[in-house]
């Protein structure tokens, strides 16, 4: 592959391969040989399409933030992105034919960003038609599907309001839908699962719920910075007081104890900051129910935060110790 | 004959755009929001702190500006005075968010409407990484694998095909890709995480800053202001005063030629003196502009074509929501706001035309009309305006913060009061942006957004005037209906954001919502 187009070095790439590939358990020699067979077999990359409905393209947004890799090396060197309605050329009946071509050959990755209306097909239609209709047939003849960000997965918060946005999963039932949840989706999920997908051919292991494991499987509490101060019973009070910066978030209304997922350790923006850092706590994105089941966000007054400290006082959250961590 | 646009695409949202063409030439047009999600009924009834973080969701582009807006309501109806830090840390926030929000939307969003993108394989220079490009474009078209790229609709006469300036456009998407995302970083530093920073509250900002992250920020910021100074303000003058100056003298995409600017950005420490003066201009004569004072009670909406009950126009204070999907005069689910009852255009053209800004003056007597080409060039203009200020907001925080004492936020007024209103008002990437709150027993009773792409993607009003983007369509030439490029890169020129347009819906209940002014 030739990166300099992408203003990325092969090295670069090779080293987020490596990064990749050990998540995956694979040598690197072996995954690098994977991913260029799997790019080099018929000199094609795998179709996608990209659809999105009850969104606001905070996902497509998030994906286009991503450094390393460079979104250009995703959407133009792994992937065949044949219809995103935010990024590409095509309007209207262009964009249209070009959707329609592609869901007639089958055997692309759908990914689903954004809602679907259940309560009329009104609330959502796109080129006259309704998106609970296009989810339905683009899930139909699709080999992967893919929901990114709390919408598309769980309904988000359009799940909280009358027009009753759902996930894919509500729509498309004969697969299995793999589900980044946060809201927004974070890009180094997308990237690591279409390289998954691309090295093995296969979905990679998910959780109850349809999440993989290898970013949702730990919670966020036992692997946040702050987990002594919780511990401690030692809550942030006010925010201009340097003497509290680092202390635990909870009366802040964070909902790290609650909430799975990897964003203690992958942190956000190319590990620039993540929520709770800045001193706003985690508010549960990547959990079903976000947002009306972790409201209110900003303090501890609600049943949600009631709830956790009853189990920290029953002795349900000890601090962690080795053989548990 | 009429010509559907169904999906516009390279825009935020959901957005159809209808047009009748008679001779090449488009007679009338209708924008249609085509999706809503129900927002404000979300709202009713939870902690008003939610608004900021729920608000923030109503758009994954301009995140920030919502969060703001919101929180600057929220400062309203519960007392708060945000302390001098947290202003700064909220005004760094949101100048990242425009730098990179106006450099993805000219080169991501529209610079494809343009250029002709394949002109690149005539490339005949030197330049080893330009060669590079051209190498990988050939590359792609030998592959039969052009998507996204391809595609597209057909280049006309305004399209730019010289291979030189083509491959340094092509190149500059390239680079602008990472560009828009370091500048995003840049914001990250205060704010969290993006898309959706989570440290712009009611009462002022989470994160104490440290002295290292301002020095971080300071360097980012370097190399933002290299790239708008020496990459991106150039490219916008070379195609406006270049290729493009035929569409733009032309004023293609120039609509009713009313604007409005709420103003933002405080400049000094008081917070009077602003970097987007507020104003009003009804029927611009460019060469005598006068800019009037905004009085926001002057703002209605009107419902006559959305799929709400019908009603008289009203202020959004007292907007009622009653949702009607059947009604049949209805084509969209914006609304239509009109200032004194006039339909206008926000954003930043009108933003530049109400400061009088001098350098979008100069590009005016060379005979840029406002329109299309126009709109462009001052999305550029100001970007350097925001960053220039940016370094004067570090200088400021840094001096600040180094004093004993220092605040982010007011702490005393965190809590939500049994009763209150309040009004956030800023200028968003897109224009202006209004947020309204009422809070009854420390719970939000109503919430209302009026947004910069409600403005410019209104339909009709009451009195069958036509929205912006409607009327700025009116003369577009489309030779050819199975190409209305020149369409597409009218509306594109307004950078639509349709899912912030079209949230508001009714409550569950059904029942009449009343917002009255006390």
């Amino acid at each position: 592959m030739d990166m300099r187009f992408l203003n990325v070095s092969r090295r670069d790439f090779m080293k987020y391969c490596a990064t990749t590939a050990a998540v995956l358990g694979l040598s690197e020699v072996d995954f690098v040989s994977k991913v260029s067979e799997v790019l080099a077999a018929a000199g094609k990359k795998p179709p996608v399409i990209w659809i999105a409905g009850q969104d606001c393209a905070g996902c497509t947004v998030s994906l286009a933030g991503s450094l390393n890799p460079p979104v250009a090396t995703m959407i133009l060197e792994l992937i065949s992105l044949r219809y995103h309605e935010t990024i590409m050329a095509a309007s209207g009946y262009l964009a249209e034919a070009t959707y329609e071509a592609t869901v007639k050959e089958g055997g692309y990755v759908l990914i689903v960003e954004g809602s679907i209306p259940m309560a009329d097909d009104r609330f959502c239609m796109i080129g006259g038609r309704p998106f609970r209709k296009i989810v339905e047939e683009a899930g139909a003849k699709a080999a992967a599907v893919i929901a990114v960000g709390a919408c598309a997965t769980y309904g988000g918060i359009p799940g909280g309001t009358p027009t009753k946005g759902a996930g894919a999963g509500a729509i498309i039932k004969d697969k299995p839908i793999i589900n980044l949840s946060t809201c927004p989706v974070h890009p180094d999920h997308i990237a690591g699962t279409i390289l998954y997908y691309l090295t093995t051919g296969k979905v990679p292991p998910l959780d109850k719920i349809g999440r993989p494991t290898m970013y949702f499987g730990e919670l966020v509490h036992d692997n946040c910075r702050r987990r002594s101060y919780f511990d401690n019973e030692m809550f942030l009070k006010d925010w201009n007081d340097p003497a509290q910066k680092n202390w635990c978030l909870y009366e802040k209304g964070c909902k790290g104890p609650d909430t799975y997922a990897d964003c203690p350790v992958r942190r956000w923006n190319d590990g620039m900051n993540f929520c709770i850092d800045c001193g706003a706590g985690c508010m549960g994105c990547a959990e079903p129910g976000f947002y009306v089941g972790m409201s209110p966000l900003y303090t501890a007054e609600g049943e949600r935060s009631r709830k956790i400290m009853a189990r920290k006082k029953a002795g349900l959250i000890p601090p962690l110790k080795e053989e548990e961590a | 004959m009429k010509i559907v646009v169904d999906p516009v695409t390279r825009i935020e949202g959901h957005l159809k755009i209808t047009v009748e063409v008679e001779n090449g030439v488009v007679k009338d047009a209708w924008s249609s929001g085509t999706m809503a999600r129900g927002f404000e009924a979300l709202l009713t009834g939870k902690d008003p702190r939610d608004a900021p973080f729920v608000t923030s969701r109503f758009c994954g582009v301009c995140f920030s500006v919502h969060q703001m807006a919101s929180a600057l309501a929220l400062d309203e109806a519960f007392g708060a005075e945000v302390p001098l830090g947290g202003r700064l840390l909220r005004s760094l926030c949101n100048a990242a968010e425009y730098i990179y929000d106006h450099v993805l939307h000219f080169y991501h969003l529209s610079a494809l409407d343009y250029i002709d993108v394949m002109a690149v394989a005539a490339y005949k220079g030197r330049d080893k990484d330009l060669n590079a490009l051209k190498e990988k474009v050939v590359g792609l078209v030998k592959a039969k694998d052009t998507y996204p790229l391809t595609p597209r609709y057909k280049p006309d006469e305004f399209s730019v095909s010289d291979p030189d300036m083509v491959i340094s456009a092509v190149k500059h998407y390239v680079d602008a890709l990472s560009m828009q995302a370091k500048a995003r970083n840049m914001g990250v530093i205060f704010g969290g995480r993006q898309p959706h920073y989570q440290s712009i509250v009611v009462g002022g900002f989470t994160q104490l800053p440290d002295i290292n992250q301002v020095a971080r920020f300071r360097a980012m910021l370097d190399e933002q202001a290299k790239f708008v100074n020496e990459v991106y303000i150039p490219d916008v003058l070379a195609f406006g005063t270049g290729p493009l100056l035929p569409l733009a003298t032309a004023g293609v995409g120039g609509g009713h030629y009313n604007y409005l600017s709420y103003g933002s950005f405080e400049k000094d420490v008081a917070g009077k003196d602003l970097l987007f003066p507020s104003g009003v201009i009804v029927g611009l004569n460019p060469a005598d502009i006068k800019a009037g004072p905004v009085d926001q009670k002057k703002v209605t909406e009107s419902v006559k074509h959305a799929w709400y009950r019908e009603n008289k126009p009203q202020h959004p204070y007292n907007g009622e929501q009653v949702f009607d999907l059947d009604r049949k005069e209805a084509y969209s689910f914006i609304k239509a706001p009109r200032y004194n009852g006039l339909p206008m255009e926000v954003g930043p053209l009108a933003r530049m035309l109400v400061a009088k800004n001098p350098d979008l003056m100069g590009l005016v007597a060379k005979g840029v009309k406002p329109g299309a080409v126009a709109r462009h060039a001052a999305r550029a203009i100001e970007t350097k305006l925001v960053v220039d200020a940016a370094y004067t907001w570090l200088d400021q925080l840094l001096s600040e913060m180094t004093k004993p004492g220092f605040k982010i936020h007011d702490t005393a007024h965190y809590e939500p009061p049994d009763r209150g209103m309040g009004a956030g008002f800023y200028e968003a990437p897109r224009g202006a942006l209004g947020h309204w709150v009422k809070i009854k027993d420390k719970k939000i009773e109503n919430y209302q957004a009026v947004v910069p792409s409600t403005w410019n993607a209104s339909p009709r009003d009451e009195k069958g005037v036509r929205g912006q983007y409607e009327e700025s369509l009116i003369g577009a030439p489309v030779p050819d209906p199975d190409n209305p490029i020149n369409v597409v890169r009218v509306i594109r020129s307004f950078d639509p954001c349709l899912a912030c347009a079209v949230h508001l819906i009714d409550p569950k209940t059904n029942e009449i919502k009343k917002f009255l002014v006390e």
